[in-house]
């Protein structure tokens, strides 16, 4: 068989699996955050990943544009998700903070497994954590970093192995990553806060479908390079 | 984040403006509708963009069917699905195009392009059997594998469609040169998925009723039509020249406004009672 499939299959497949994986790290409040009465920030999972990999859709798009080690473009995509999604947990927390006049807290532990500190003094009763807490910025710094270095990977494998045309490139990398991050996001019923949070255990689930939708894509992708005429 | 909540109430007769056909005959029709002009590219833009509104309506009606449950994720994510597979297949529908064309007459069939409908829809069965699978995700949601179904057929209908407006044909090189290479494929994404999950993300609620949430669908499908339109007329791509994107362009003008109207006139009629803001003419 021609190696160039299993190029494009296994750079999907991986990238499909590491967004499912992303969104499950990423601390997403949803509509009771927007109250400041849960933790994470006030938005649905498919705003914050698809913000986050657009940024790194197009840092890719651009650092392709100059080397085609896959590596860099990879690694380029994953810096500028993670900024997107430090700089936005970073403002949703000074806006929750002076703004909401509330606590960073986790809702779901009693102690921060990270930095130690107790959260259930700090926690108002009757309500789900405030804000984004050190553990979850941590966990949604990893997030991002791996959602967006899948979807370059993504991008990177349509544009070079399957010879997918820059735009062509990018918007399926985009269809292909919010299909996985909202599958992913059905698993976890719309909020996370993190590793942390006991959803988290039902991570393997979202990977199995994940894993399955990709490689069904990879394998989509592949057929569509071939027979438009895109791989000789 | 859950939708609705409470027990979910069966289609009523309504009073008013009602759309006859009830969900599984509306979905029949679109679909038959939108696979008859989708396999003639030749046809006049406008005809086209009666298929986009009817494979969009479709869209809509299933995203609504889905999401009265409660997805635990809001609306949105639903549509964006549904456009996420409506590229990938429409990228696979073009790849086939070339093969099992027939010459009708001066008009070109290539039934070709409906293999990604086919292939978007075991995409869409699959994912939808593993997310209500008690034993993988489990969502727990009647109905889902349908919706999932159809709603990949109805994206995939919908991208080729609007490729077929901008692009003037099919052929995989043309629409690369005319439809995605120049950006517009985003155009189309953004608002496809906000034809489909717009119009249930904003009606929802106790007194949602069908009708009024399907014409929030067509009015924006409009839109859709108007800008398809401009770029049509700025760059022409069929036998008809200019006339083709100015064509198009009025009709979305003319659907968008009749549309707009009827359903500000609808949700004023059935809202128990309406303050003015001076922005929209309070109608007594």
């Amino acid at each position: 068989m021609d190696p160039i499939i299993l190029y494009i299959v296994a750079c999907v497949l991986v990238g499909g699996v590491l967004a499912s994986l992303g969104v499950h790290l990423l601390p997403v409040g949803g509509a009771p955050a927007a109250m400041a009465t849960a933790t994470g920030v006030a938005t649905g999972t498919v705003m914050l990943m698809l913000g986050a990999a657009m940024c790194g859709l197009f840092t890719a798009a651009s650092v392709a544009t100059y080397t085609s080690n896959i590596w860099l473009v990879a690694l380029s995509g994953a810096v500028a998700s993670w900024l997107m999604m430090g700089v936005t947990m970073l403002l949703a927390n000074l806006l929750y903070v002076f703004g909401a006049g509330v606590v960073p807290v986790s809702g779901r532990v009693d102690m921060d497994p990270i930095t130690k500190e107790s959260q259930k003094e700090y926690k108002t009763p009757q309500c789900d954590g405030h804000g984004v807490p050190n553990v979850s910025f941590i966990s949604g710094m990893i997030g991002a970093l791996l959602g967006g270095f899948g979807g370059a990977l993504m991008y990177f494998a349509l544009l070079k192995y399957a010879n997918f045309e820059p735009t062509m490139a990018g918007v399926a990398a985009m269809g292909i990553f919010v299909a996985n991050a909202i599958i992913a996001a059905y698993n976890i019923g719309g909020t996370i806060e993190g590793f942390q949070d006991p959803k988290f255990k039902r991570l393997p689930k979202a990977i199995l479908t994940c894993g399955i939708i990709s490689l069904l894509s990879g394998v989509l992708v592949w057929v569509v390079a071939n027979m438009g005429g895109l791989i000789l | 984040m859950t939708v609705g909540g409470g027990p979910v109430v069966e289609e009523e007769k309504a009073k008013g403006f009602t759309f006859p056909p009830d969900i599984t005959q509306l979905g029949i029709i679109s679909a038959i509708i939108a696979i008859i002009i989708v396999i003639i590219p030749g046809l006049p833009a406008v005809v086209k963009a009666v298929g986009v509104i009817f494979a969009l309506l479709w869209g809509t009606d299933s995203v609504r069917k889905t999401s009265k449950y409660g997805l635990g994720t809001g609306v949105p994510s639903i549509g964006v699905l549904a456009m996420g597979y409506g590229i990938v297949g429409a990228l696979v529908g073009i790849a086939f195009t070339k093969y099992g064309s027939i010459s009708v007459g001066p008009l070109e069939v290539q039934p070709g392009v409906l293999i990604g409908v086919i292939v978007m829809a075991i995409v869409g069965l699959i994912s939808g059997v593993l997310s209500n699978n008690e034993k993988i995700i489990g969502m727990k949601i009647p109905g889902l594998e349908r919706g999932m179904t159809e709603l990949g057929m109805a994206g995939t209908l919908a991208m080729l469609l609007q490729f077929s407006i901008v692009a003037g044909s099919l052929n995989f090189d043309v629409v690369i040169e005319k439809a995605i290479s120049t950006g517009l494929i985003a155009v189309m994404f953004v608002l496809s998925m906000m034809a489909m999950f717009h119009p249930y993300n904003a009606c929802l609620g106790p007194d949602e009723r069908r009708p009024r949430t399907l014409m929030v669908s067509i009015e924006i499908s409009g839109l859709l039509c108007i800008i398809l339109g401009i770029a049509l007329a700025a760059n022409p791509t069929s036998a008809l020249g200019i006339a083709d994107g100015i064509s198009l362009l009025i009709f979305g003008v003319i659907v968008w406004i009749v549309f707009f109207v009827m359903f500000v006139k609808t949700a004023m009629r059935e809202a128990y009672s309406t303050v003015g803001t001076g922005l929209i003419k309070t109608i007594e």
